[in-house]
């Protein structure tokens, strides 16, 4: 039983914008509907640049296969983000502390996967250029879907802004990594480390710190 | 009493809710019944939190006024209640942010005008030079400059909604309150002198 009756400046200012709104989609929909972006980035990154020398070898599973799974683990954990950008469909801390463990460490995982050496690498003198190259390629890849989960994001109301942004930037990061592994082959751990995760970490602080700025203004 | 009951079920709340989200004429009155059921229990979860009887009901009209503005993240079917507190949390939340900016930018203020010997003592008489002196500054001040200082770093409105409220760009707010907070500082630098 309730006799609470709305105040009359409260309804008044419903009334007088009561248009009709179409609820957004479920956080899984609106994922995917990156997922075009998320394939052209796949592909873009060794197309725009060269596929890896040893893409034959590799075999399509072990290059595409992993790629796509790659990509789908980052599409699901920048769905991750939508949801928590819902009011009352926050995530939990455990489920948050998953999805970034997976996020960081899924790529390491399908490195040791599909590499069947592990000190391919350059010398000593072009590691810093080639760890360059890896860290902006992947960071500038990232870039288009960061901006377009940024906006999905925006159009909900991320309660907590930062987070939602540190995720979908790590969905992001992990999209971007998906399409570097077709293009880099040294399997160096230091590089694949510093340069390849780096370039993920980064990508997921950058998500963060757009997410909290976009939200305090 | 049972439509009261009814409408507290979430089943009723969903049905509620997606009356109100069509915007066909029913849904003002669907969202009536969403405030009588929701109200209460909202100003209770607020009351909680901010231990301030007239706080909690501005809150509860701020959130409800969030409410609406925030509709289309609804997920219909999902329950009602957890999006409307989880709303509710996030402006109490933004209170909470606001006043405490409006306290700092006080405190600033107060320092700038009373020097810091003057704070410490905290003399009622110079309190009073000192608020006398900041409002001759503010009168100084041109008034839509100070319409948005005020709006902005007294009341802790964000420049978005300062410009939704005066009807004006989002930058052009920014910089009738920085050109304020200029205008005012050079005013309190001047009297002192």
């Amino acid at each position: 039983m309730s006799t609470a009756i709305a105040p009359d400046r409260l309804r008044r200012a419903v009334a007088s914008s009561l248009a009709p709104v179409r609820p957004l989609l479920p956080p899984a929909r609106r994922a995917l509907l990156l997922a075009p972006l998320a394939l052209a980035t796949v592909v873009a990154v060794p197309a725009l640049n060269f596929f890896r020398p040893d893409f034959a070898e590799l075999g399509t599973l072990r290059a595409w296969g992993f790629s796509l799974v790659e990509a789908l683990a980052g599409l699901a954990i920048v769905g991750l983000a939508l949801r928590e950008s819902i009011p009352g469909r926050a995530l939990s801390r455990g489920a948050i502390a998953a999805a970034v463990a997976v996020g960081l460490a899924l790529p390491l995982l399908i490195y040791v996967a599909t590499a069947s050496r592990f000190d391919i690498g350059v010398r000593p003198q072009a590691r810093l250029y080639v760890a360059a190259v890896c860290f902006r390629t992947s960071v500038i890849a990232a870039l288009p879907a960061l901006l377009a989960a940024a906006v999905l994001v925006a159009r909900a109301l991320p309660l907590r802004p930062g987070v939602a942004g540190a995720l979908y930037g790590l969905g992001c990061g992990v999209i971007a990594d998906a399409g570097l592994r077709l293009f880099c082959e040294f399997t160096m751990p230091s590089h694949v480390v510093t340069a390849h995760g780096g370039a993920i970490v980064v990508v997921m602080v950058l998500g963060g710190v757009i997410a909290s700025v976009g939200h305090r203004r | 009493m049972d439509d009261g009951r009814k409408a507290r079920d979430d089943g009723e709340l969903c049905r509620l809710m997606s009356v109100y989200l069509d915007g066909r004429p029913g849904a003002i009155d669907a969202f009536d019944a969403l405030y009588a059921a929701l109200a209460p229990r909202l100003r209770s979860f607020l009351l909680g939190l901010c231990r301030d009887a007239a706080l909690a009901d501005d809150l509860v009209q701020d959130t409800f006024m969030q409410l609406h503005r925030s509709r289309r993240t609804y997920e219909p079917g999902r329950p009602v209640a957890p999006w409307a507190f989880a709303i509710a949390r996030h402006v109490y939340l933004m209170h909470r942010r606001r006043t405490a900016r409006r306290l700092r930018f006080e405190e600033t203020l107060a320092a700038e005008t009373l020097g810091a010997d003057a704070l410490l003592v905290r003399d009622d008489v110079s309190v009073l030079a000192a608020r006398d002196e900041l409002r001759r500054a503010l009168a100084a001040v041109p008034s839509d400059q100070r319409q948005a200082l005020v709006m902005h770093h007294v009341e802790g409105w964000s420049f978005a909604e300062i410009a939704e409220r005066l009807g004006i760009r989002v930058n052009a707010a920014k910089t009738r309150a920085f050109r304020g907070i200029r205008k005012l500082k050079a005013q309190l630098k001047g009297e002192r002198n």
